[in-house]
């Protein structure tokens, strides 16, 4: 019974799946034949029909679903908690009882719905009736939630008098049994809908409720000036690094079907391209990520100090660091008093992250010293004038001559192909006669 | 302590022309919305069908009549700032009532997809409501009695109409928001909180319920339906009188 609706707000909402199929077996449980036994709920002169007891829905669903009582009651349980079956005699407990305890089945305006969520209107709505019913002996919590609404949607009050009013006005039209069934119908959708909570907790939530809301207010922000500048320095900084803007070179693999550029930038080169090794001066994390420049570091610093760094630079992606902090341990590591104190602290105690602190302070101290000075050093130096720029592929100057493009057996590039070829060998023709001159 | 002043006049939180027409749609929303409530249960029926046909075109007239009166008097740029502020607040109300409208169209569009009434073996939910939702129909349209004219497969034929009616409703509220600048946050209710206990009422229409706002809810162990009573009471009545006749005849005959 997944109906789309016409789309609200442009997005098609769904039926949560869970529930679709618990309105099927509630639509199952009508059947005349195979449904459940309904009886008649005696109040002192009217007669309500289709009540049912607690016992009756869970022997229902066992012989229905095969399962075992302890399941269908479960099960029972979850139909009354999402309201589509509510208790006659203690409608604010929201339980099964499998025993001759009444309920009813819930309208299906009333169902559990994600595409129609209960809406605060309607609940300032059912709120005012209640007041006009019960003349103003509202339970404390719904008083709380009253004037809630009432400052919050304080602009549609008017509306929620009148409606409310109306509405009670429409239902009097009804029969007694029938207005009965109404009110206890709405009454059980809001029990479900607005759960009622003790004061202290409704105080608690909606303290924590404020302060979220503090906090976000009081979050740092950043100018779009200021942002969008960094934006357009970080994307003219990458601009000759990516393949669509600048092209790649020797040739796109994707296009010429040679794998030469892939070649060159492996991680076991001998020699790096001169962009990639640009690219290491971009920033730390480039350098870190990239294996050969994690290499080129590493040795830098063994060259630079006595080898305590490299290791830990290792330890970053090695859980096992236990070597390194115990005092008189085989290799010592920079770190500053505070944190080693509260690291030796944490080992007392061991767990997954008693390393992080002397971790993160290693890692600072590299990204600011250490960086910095590979970058201004020899090794690297050296590395970026010894690297290579590829060639581009030359297209050879006969069309016949050159490679033909494989296209994937794709339906779609068939066609593609004959055109494709058809422009290419104009262009190519193209340069051809500019070589020429 | 709410009196039970059934019959004054309403009071002047709304008066004039304006306030009719939306009071009328408001009262033609109102019962939308219970007869939507009623569909897909045992109170469903063909009959139903056609009165929420009949209810849903009835609110979108009054809505139309309702828009071009408001936004006739909002663009008019000589009213007072009193007066602005009071049509502003109309139109926060007439808005509501639309929102609220369209949204049990939508509604009412689902469930009567899901629930089809002419089906070999009906699954109604057996809800406990049984009875007919005619009275609140015809309050809606201000009639009498409701007269039942339609075929016998309104319930499938309806649904396209109220397709394209949804759609429509749908336009005419996008509409609404871009031709009227009204900011509804800055409307102030005239209504403080409670206003509800006191009964003010508004004048004319159907008089059937008026009455009941201001009586205590009868709790559910207490009495039944007074106007039954009355019957009874009444061929009570009339049977002793003809008891008390027939024996005084025989008394004088014999």
């Amino acid at each position: 019974m997944t109906i789309n609706t016409l789309s609200q707000d442009g997005v098609q909402r769904q039926q949560m799946p869970c529930l679709t199929k618990m309105e099927r077996m509630i639509i199952s449980m009508q059947d005349p034949d195979m449904g459940i036994k309904l009886r008649n709920q005696r109040l002192l002169i009217t007669v309500i029909p289709h009540a049912m007891t607690g016992l009756d829905i869970v022997e229902w669903l066992i012989k229905k679903c095969s399962i075992s009582d302890e399941e269908a009651l479960h099960v029972g349980q979850l139909f009354v908690k999402y309201g589509y079956i509510y208790p006659l005699k203690e409608p604010r407990n929201l339980i099964l009882k499998a025993d001759d305890s009444s309920y009813r089945f819930q309208t299906p305006y009333y169902w559990m719905s994600t595409r129609w969520p209960a809406s605060e209107l309607d609940y300032a709505i059912y709120l005012a009736k209640k007041n006009i019913r019960k003349q103003g002996e509202l339970i404390e919590y719904e008083k709380e939630c009253y004037n809630a609404l009432h400052k919050r949607i304080n602009h549609t009050w008017d509306f929620v008098v009148m409606q409310a009013r109306e509405q009670l006005r429409a239902s009097k039209q009804r029969r007694k049994g029938d207005r009965i069934v109404l009110e206890c119908q709405e009454q059980a959708y809001w029990l479900v809908n607005r759960p009622p909570v003790s004061p202290e907790h409704y105080k608690l939530t909606t303290l924590t409720k404020n302060t979220i809301a503090m906090i976000s207010l009081a979050r740092n922000r950043v100018k779009s000036s200021i942002c969008l500048e960094s934006y357009v320095k970080y994307c003219e900084q990458y601009q000759p690094h990516d393949p669509i803007m600048q092209g790649c070179l020797p040739s796109n693999p994707w296009i010429t079907d040679d794998i030469m550029f892939w070649n060159m930038n492996s991680e076991t080169v001998a020699l790096p391209t001169k962009l990639r090794v640009e690219r290491w001066s971009f920033s730390f994390m480039e350098l870190l990520n990239d294996q050969m420049g994690r290499k080129e570091f590493l040795t830098y610093l063994e060259k630079e100090f006595s080898g305590t760094h490299t290791q830990i630079n290792e330890s970053i992606h090695n859980p096992y660091k236990q070597q390194f902090l115990a005092p008189g341990a085989s290799r010592w590591v920079n770190i500053d008093s505070k944190t080693m104190e509260k690291t030796l602290e944490g080992l007392k105690r061991p767990h997954r992250f008693v390393l992080d602190d002397a971790q993160m302070h290693i890692y600072f101290l590299m990204k600011k010293d250490s960086y910095p000075r590979y970058l201004k050093s020899e090794l690297y130096k050296n590395l970026l004038a010894r690297a290579i720029v590829p060639q581009e592929t030359k297209k050879s100057v006969f069309p016949f001559m050159r490679r033909q493009r494989h296209s994937s057996p794709s339906p779609a590039l068939a066609t593609q192909t004959a055109e494709d070829d058809g422009k290419a060998k104009y262009s190519n023709s193209n340069s051809g006669t500019a070589s020429r001159l | 302590k709410p009196e039970c002043c059934c019959l004054s006049a309403s009071t002047g939180n709304m008066d004039g022309e304006e306030f009719t027409m939306l009071d009328a749609l408001n009262k033609v929303t109102a019962c939308y919305r219970h007869l939507v409530i009623a569909l897909g249960s045992t109170s469903d029926s063909q009959n139903l069908r056609e009165e929420l046909k009949k209810t849903r075109n009835k609110a979108q007239e009054l809505a139309v009549a309702n828009r071009t009166k408001l936004t006739a008097l909002l663009k008019d740029k000589n009213i007072s700032k009193d007066d602005r502020a009071e049509y502003e607040r109309l139109w926060v109300l007439f808005t509501s009532s639309v929102e609220l409208l369209e949204v049990d169209m939508k509604r009412s569009l689902e469930i009567g997809q899901d629930f089809p009434l002419k089906v070999p073996t009906r699954h109604l939910i057996q809800t406990g409501m049984t009875g007919s939702t005619t009275t609140v129909a015809a309050r809606a349209m201000s009639v009498q009695n409701m007269k039942y004219e339609a075929d016998a497969n309104i319930d499938t034929v309806d649904l396209k109409e109220l397709e394209t009616e949804i759609a429509q409703v749908d336009q005419m509220m996008e509409e609404m928001e871009m031709k009227v600048q009204v900011a509804p946050w800055a409307v102030e209710a005239k209504q403080e909180a409670g206003a509800e206990l006191k009964s003010t009422v508004s004048v004319g229409n159907s008089s059937v319920g008026v009455i009941s706002i201001c009586e205590e809810e009868p709790k559910e162990t207490v009495e039944g339906e007074t106007g039954l009573m009355k019957v009874f009471a009444g061929i009570i009545f009339t049977g002793v009188l003809l008891i008390a006749g027939i024996l005084g005849y025989l008394v004088v005959n014999l």
